[in-house]
């Protein structure tokens, strides 16, 4: 019988450490394929993403960005493109992945990690839910930058900074290697998730923008196509214009 | 060539919605702006299928149209992704070379042997058009 009570004993505190190691509340799990959520004709109002906040950009960012639209502007009128990463098939990195036409994300989600995979372009970018962010000078430029993300109950928040200037950004805004994105992203219901975006850039924005992305749930027989940009017929000519080559056979 | 109809019509509104689709439009970014075909265009054309290739960032038919006079021209369509084409029944195999089809397209401003698929009939009498989850439009009224 003591002996039984000093087993007892001895396995308590392990007990009561694997208790502790459960969080009060598990976080909602997003994992799972989501495509974009457009709206429209049929489609829940209350599920639609919300409009867009404005773009206010510091006057010296502005001018040449409303240059650039308009020589965008002329160029469609002509029926041209001007060159652009997209046309020379550069992924478009954080966070404008979150949104390419009508494909779909994929979210892989576990206690320490959620990892999110673009169909278009098979872009990939993690978040870290077990480590602090760096500072932005520490984290070395690039299309995805460094995420780290936390929950506040049921929403995802998550940091992302060390965005490299090149990569695409929303609606072609430019932005400085000081750009910090924030995330929000919860499940409005089971199968409607949105990602509210905000772009804080103290160098180039003189307030923060902020859009949302909706995406539904796609159906549970989905597999994810893949996108190697192998056959890239777009090219840009010496004038700046984007042309597809054609073949002759 | 063997344009079996040409229309510059109405607008069509199975290129429009082919255009919301692909070009950008809000946050929703596309691999190209569809600003080279003229999406008010609509061109047939029937011949012999020399390759389908089913890639990214698009896929492609290659064919060989004859004219009256049995003069060849080749022409490149554009199609979406193979992501977006599945959404609307395609697959890897659905064309072969050799396949005798027609289809409808959006052609180059350019005027060069080229354009933006609409629909394709295949060999089996299939229609399957170029976005997802569409209904193929109706085949416009001959000239």
């Amino acid at each position: 019988m003591k002996l039984k009570m000093l087993r007892c004993a001895a396995l308590l505190p392990v007990t009561l450490a694997m208790v502790r190691a459960q969080p009060a509340s598990q976080p909602p799990d997003l994992t799972g394929v989501w495509g974009i959520y457009r709206g429209g004709p049929g489609s829940d109002p209350k599920f639609a993403a919300p409009a867009p906040g404005p773009i206010v950009l510091k006057p010296e960012y502005d001018k040449p960005y409303q240059e650039k639209r308009a020589r965008e502007s002329a160029a469609a009128q002509r029926g041209e493109q001007l060159d652009s990463s997209g046309a020379r098939c550069i992924p478009y990195g954080v966070p404008s992945m979150m949104a390419i036409a009508i494909y779909p994300v994929e979210i892989i989600q576990t206690s320490k990690q959620v990892t999110i995979i673009s169909e278009a372009f098979s872009e990939v970018r993690r978040v870290y839910l077990d480590r602090p962010q760096w500072k932005i000078e520490d984290v070395a430029p690039g299309y995805y930058g460094r995420s780290v993300g936390h929950w506040e109950g049921d929403t995802l928040v998550v940091d992302t900074v060390g965005i490299k200037p090149a990569a695409s950004g929303y609606r072609g805004i430019p932005h400085s290697p000081q750009m910090r994105v924030t995330e929000r992203i919860a499940k409005l219901s089971p199968d409607i998730l949105h990602d509210q975006i905000t772009i804080d850039d103290p160098v180039v924005l003189e307030k923060p923008v902020t859009y949302t992305v909706a995406y539904k749930r796609m159906p549970a027989d989905y597999e994810m196509v893949e996108f190697v940009c192998d056959n890239n017929r777009e090219y840009v000519d010496e004038k700046g214009i984007v042309r597809l080559k054609l073949h002759d056979k | 060539m063997k344009i079996l109809q040409a229309a510059r019509a109405k607008v069509c509104c199975a290129a429009l919605m082919a255009a919301g689709i692909f070009a950008a439009a809000g946050p929703v970014l596309a691999h190209h702006s569809f600003t080279m075909f003229d999406m008010t265009k609509r061109v047939t054309l029937a011949g012999t299928v020399t390759s389908f290739e089913w890639t990214n960032p698009h896929s492609y038919i290659e064919i060989d149209v004859p004219d009256e006079k049995g003069t060849v021209k080749h022409y490149s369509i554009e199609m979406g992704s193979p992501s977006i084409l599945m959404q609307s029944g395609w697959k890897f195999s659905s064309l072969h070379a050799g396949d005798k089809i027609t289809l409808i397209m959006n052609p180059m401003k350019s005027g060069q042997n080229g354009g933006f698929l609409s629909t394709a009939t295949l060999p089996d009498g299939k229609v399957l058009s170029n976005g997802p989850r569409q209904e193929p439009p109706p085949a416009p009224a001959p000239k």
